[in-house]
């Protein structure tokens, strides 16, 4: 589902956001993606939904490559992705249910269609009550409950979402990461961006460790001991 | 999902931001509307100014006419005047052709000379030659048609003489071009002008609405999509400028027209000034527009160069 090969963002002045990276995930995989503060992973999210262009190599999303797509088709391409903000990126004028019938709206779905979907999915995380509420009225982690209902409601083929808990207290944390672990569950391909030890500990899925832009190791949980890939202390 | 149906929901969709846009920031909207209709003052008045010139132009130009005068004491017989009359009016250019027989002729010198006319009496015999008087098509009243026919008309044996003005004929087409061009000149520096501003307070409400735009891109807007929200709140606020544009004027031209009535007769002549029929307020409302939405993509084109 994701494909990266020898992936470079180099920024003016010459600072690396990544460097030499190459990973893949598969269809239906959960991955973390993990690192220090500035070890590239907001970079690298942004590169898989066509926020960023690499400076050299390859990037792969639901077969398409994305360093080569056209404003269009990138357009289309995030209309199969649903990416999750740090920032939640809600529009403060705008009602909880408009919030999340956004990208429906932009995909051409019917009214109706919207509706029923937007009500589902607010009620499916406990915010049935706040449709027509504003989000500064609601509560952080409604917010980010809000921002995970617009990248969930169109049922994406991927889930990008980083530091998706990054300031809530940990009970809300555990929620929101069930929310994107029902997802997951659903057939979504899942990669998320947390330097969140506890989360890691809790969800044991394969993790992509970033530092300072590189890949330094990509590993499965110890549950499954056999199939660690491979970490950059195996290559020294 | 049909594809031609899902994109018919986008463009509604989209259409819905652009209402939602001015919902969201009216106060934008009408400052958008207030700058516009005042620019659109001026250039409605500019253009009300001009329709009437080119009415008095028109006026005078009605009197525009050729006359070929046949010789003199040889009134032809009814038969070739018919004829006569015929081969003129042939032409396209010709809108109606007048025959005016030397008694009449007679008449009028009479009626011209007023207390004066009884110098006519003393003649034996009526000197004066029949003659037709052609008017010609408004189109074709140019020097360069008046000339081309009075050489047709000289050509012809039965007419002895043509004349047609030339001096009044070209005064008449030099004020004609240099109102045009005077008009054309300044209405599309007012354009320009327009066009600016209406850019310009556009670019006002993309950046109010730079972060929805963001995430409109974020979530699978394409540039099309960001773009006719703007259009289409560029073209309302056109229309809506223009509409208060016409009626600002309307008023100050029922008011100020009375009061202003002896310093434009000296532009206008004796008629009375009149304001813009329906087709030219549609065209108005129609520029309005068109303004709106030249302005809405000229700040679209650099909202697309700075994302």
């Amino acid at each position: 589902m994701i494909q990266m090969y020898h992936v470079d963002k180099q920024y003016p002045g010459g600072a690396y956001g990544v460097s030499d990276v190459s990973m893949t995930l598969d269809r239906g995989e959960f991955a973390f993606l993990t690192g220090p503060s500035g070890a590239g992973k907001t970079t690298l999210l942004r590169l898989l939904f066509g926020a960023e262009h690499p400076t050299s190599g390859q990037i792969l999303v639901a077969g398409r490559n994305v360093s080569r797509l056209s404003s269009g088709s990138v357009a289309s391409l995030r209309c199969e992705i649903g990416v999750i903000f740090q920032d939640f990126k809600l529009l403060g004028n705008r009602s909880v249910f408009e919030n999340v019938a956004i990208g429906l709206e932009i995909a051409g779905a019917t009214r109706r269609e919207a509706r029923v979907r937007v009500w589902s999915m607010l009620k499916r995380l406990g915010l049935g009550h706040r449709m027509d509420d504003l989000p500064r009225s609601l509560s952080g982690g409604e917010q980010q409950r809000v921002a995970i209902a617009r990248a969930l409601v169109h049922d994406p083929l991927i889930l990008l979402a980083d530091e998706p808990t990054g300031n809530l207290d940990p009970d809300l944390a555990l929620d929101i990461m069930d929310i994107i672990a029902d997802a997951h569950a659903r057939g979504t391909t899942v990669l998320v961006a947390t330097h969140d030890p506890g989360l890691l500990d809790r969800y044991r899925h394969r993790r992509l460790v970033l530092e300072k832009g590189c890949l330094l190791a990509d590993t499965y949980p110890d549950t499954q001991p056999g199939r660690v890939r491979w970490a950059a202390s195996t290559l020294r | 999902m049909t594809r031609p149906g899902r994109r018919w929901r986008r463009f509604l969709s989209a259409l819905r931001f652009g209402v939602r846009g001015v919902r969201a920031a009216p106060l934008v909207f009408v400052a958008s509307v207030g700058t516009m209709s005042a620019g659109l003052v001026l250039l409605a008045a500019y253009l009300l100014l001009m329709l009437n010139m080119h009415a008095v132009l028109e006026h005078f130009g009605r009197d525009l006419r050729v006359v070929a005068f046949l010789e003199a004491g040889a009134e032809p017989a009814a038969p070739e005047l018919a004829s006569l009359r015929e081969w003129l009016e042939a032409d396209a250019a010709v809108a109606e052709v007048v025959y005016v027989a030397p008694a009449e002729a007679l008449e009028r010198l009479r009626a011209d000379l007023g207390r004066e006319a009884g110098v006519l009496d003393s003649l034996e015999r009526n000197p004066l030659p029949g003659s037709f008087e052609v008017r010609l098509q408004p189109g074709s009243r140019t020097p360069e048609h008046l000339r081309v026919i009075a050489a047709r008309l000289q050509r012809e044996p039965a007419i002895h003489e043509v004349r047609y003005g030339e001096d009044w004929v070209e005064g008449y087409a030099r004020v004609l071009r240099a109102v045009d061009g005077v008009g054309l000149g300044l209405g599309a520096l007012l354009l320009i002008v327009l066009c600016a501003i209406v850019s310009g307070t556009i670019r006002l409400a993309v950046h109010a609405r730079e972060h929805e735009i963001q995430i409109q891109r974020l979530v699978g807007a394409d540039g099309w999509f960001v773009r006719l929200p703007f259009c289409l709140e560029g073209s309302l606020q056109g229309a809506a400028a223009a509409g208060l544009a016409l009626t600002v004027l309307w008023g100050l031209f029922k008011v100020g027209v009375p009061l202003v009535r002896a310093p434009l007769a000296l532009v206008l002549g004796p008629r009375d000034p009149v304001f813009f029929g329906v087709g030219e307020v549609g065209l108005l409302l129609a520029l309005g527009v068109a303004l709106g939405l030249v302005g809405a993509l000229l700040s679209m084109v650099r909202l697309e160069e700075s994302s």
